[in-house]
């Protein structure tokens, strides 16, 4: 993959208060494996994967998820929310390189 | 293409009496730039036996017998076969039942409706068979319907069973003897989508271009790597064509198939990059190999909302168009069916063939092409689905890049004139 850390966020189109929305996001991500030699020995090295997404929304975090080596490259979350007032959305993806990668949306009604 | 002495023995045989050699077009001889399964290649064993070479998990089995789409493949449509009843056999009805389930031979459930909760997915190309048995038809008239039906209905889409060697004579008697059972009343439907006439219709898979929706969005973005990628002579894609593909292959999409007059051969987007990758950057791009299909998503991409503008107007396009036409309604295989039976509105199109709800071809089915196959997780391009179409048919499908599968996709593609390209598109 060429971009790594690239955030897709996608909420519905037409939202109202008080509405629970799914949110659905997907980021770019190698979420390296754990890689044995031919001994079938493990090789030890820090591997690259996301291990921590926070959602904030309206400033305050809502959810945290703590995610492990098992989560397929390119990984995908769904989620439902509350949609109490316009505001924004953001997720963000740390992984163990201290990399955060991050990616928001406006809760807007209609 | 490669020259396979046993069917050219065949096709000796075989056309006396046929067409003559003025309707097959001079075109080039087209080596395939496939990758070795879609190459449409059968092995011979040590021990003789035919080996059809083709993607993992599909029948090997070799259709050489059959008629394909060939364009050297001169044999004619099989005879009208009348035949008449075996003496000496009595049919067994539960018999005759499992073979008209059987997902081996036909499966007749595929295209006809019959009573019985284990009766899944039935189709509803052919008519409704649940009350045949009263319309007391003789046993001699349905026998001869199996063997060939075409002595009653000469433009039937019903293959000719008998005549073809799918079912054995004593096998007909006992499908005959299963069909004079079926008599009504007709059971109310526990499950109404048992009934492919009340069935429900497929409704999608939401929006194609979404990437958190279709994984091939994100396949073809991948490919970006491809495109900046330095192949054996020192240059990428990119150093051609600047400015990404977005902006370089804007509407490139909109225009092909055409017939591009360097190779004298119509090609799609993906026919071209199996010879212009290894042209200009060295590195092969061979047709039906990852790279290509997802080089090929992500140019179309570039034209997205733009609509179709396919020119034919040029002699030789003209003449690969109405070649195109004619590979349409051409029937082939063991199964003796033509494109034209299962996708035109009038036939089989918005029909169900077994679970599988038929597309219409003239309302144009090319657009979103390569597409994520939700069953399969993989994307495919016009050519593998040509290909996984024609296998079950009982005919050896071609390499993915031959002429004629360029000139069927070109016809085709005429029907999207006009219309949005939507590429990658989504589907069962």
């Amino acid at each position: 993959m060429s971009d790594i850390g690239k955030v897709r966020l996608r909420v519905p189109a037409s939202i109202k208060a008080g509405d629970v929305i799914r949110v659905r996001c997907l980021v770019i991500h190698p979420m390296e494996r754990i890689e044995r030699d031919k001994a079938g020995k493990i090789i030890d090295k820090k591997y690259q994967y996301i291990d921590t997404v926070t959602v904030t929304y309206l400033g305050k975090t809502i959810a945290t998820f703590d995610t492990t080596q098992s989560v397929s490259e390119n990984p995908f979350f769904a989620f439902a929310v509350k949609a109490t007032d316009p505001g924004k959305l953001t997720v963000s993806f740390h992984d163990t390189h201290g990399q955060k990668y991050e990616g928001s949306v406006d809760i807007a009604f209609s | 293409m490669r020259r396979r002495p046993m069917r050219w023995l065949a096709v000796l045989v075989l056309s006396a009496g046929c067409a003559t050699a003025a309707d097959r077009p001079s075109l080039p001889r087209w080596t395939s730039r496939a990758v070795p399964e879609a190459r449409g290649d059968v092995r011979v064993e040590p021990d003789g036996r035919r080996v059809a070479v083709r993607y993992p998990g599909w029948t090997t089995r070799d259709f050489a017998r059959f008629r394909t789409y060939a364009y050297d493949d001169t044999r004619p449509e099989p005879p009208v076969q009348r035949a008449t009843m075996p003496a000496g056999v009595t049919g067994d009805p539960e018999r005759g039942r499992a073979l008209f389930l059987d997902r081996v031979k036909g499966p007749c459930t595929g295209c006809h409706l019959v009573p019985g909760d284990d009766v899944w997915p039935a189709g509803s190309v052919g008519p409704d068979l649940s009350t045949l048995a009263d319309r007391k038809l003789a046993d001699a008239y349905l026998y001869q319907q199996l063997w060939d039906p075409r002595v009653t209905f000469p433009k039937t889409v019903m293959p000719p069973w008998g005549a073809q060697g799918v079912f054995t004579p004593e096998e007909i008697v006992h499908l005959v003897a299963y069909l004079q059972t079926l008599r009504g009343p007709v059971v109310a439907e526990k499950d109404p989508d048992r009934n492919p006439f009340t069935r429900r219709k497929p409704v999608g898979f939401g929006d194609n271009l979404d990437p958190t929706n279709n994984p091939a969005v994100l396949r073809a973005e991948s490919a970006e790597t491809t495109w900046g990628r330095r192949g054996p002579t020192g240059k990428s894609c990119a150093d051609c064509h600047a400015g990404g593909t977005e902006k370089s292959m804007r509407g490139v999409a909109t225009r092909y198939p055409k017939y591009v007059e360097a190779y004298r051969r119509v090609m799609s987007i993906e026919d071209f990059l199996t010879v212009h990758g290894p042209e200009t950057t060295g590195a092969p791009l061979l047709i039906e190999s990852a790279a290509n299909v997802d080089l090929a998503m992500l140019i179309k991409m570039a034209s997205d909302g733009m609509p179709v503008v396919i020119d034919t107007t040029s002699a030789p396009a003209r003449a690969a168009l109405a070649r195109g036409e004619a590979t349409f309604h051409r029937r082939v295989g063991e199964r003796n069916h033509a494109c034209v039976d299962c996708h035109t509105p009038d036939r089989g199109a918005g029909k169900f063939l077994g679970g599988r709800l038929l597309g219409d071809a003239t309302a144009g089915l090319t657009r979103h092409l390569p597409t994520w196959r939700t069953s399969l997780n993989d994307a495919w391009d016009m050519r593998k689905r040509f290909q996984w179409c024609m296998t079950p048919l009982g005919a050896n499908m071609l390499a993915a890049d031959s002429i004629e599968y360029a000139e069927l996709e070109l016809y085709l593609t005429q029907f999207d004139n006009g219309k949005p390209l939507n590429v990658p598109g989504i589907r069962h």
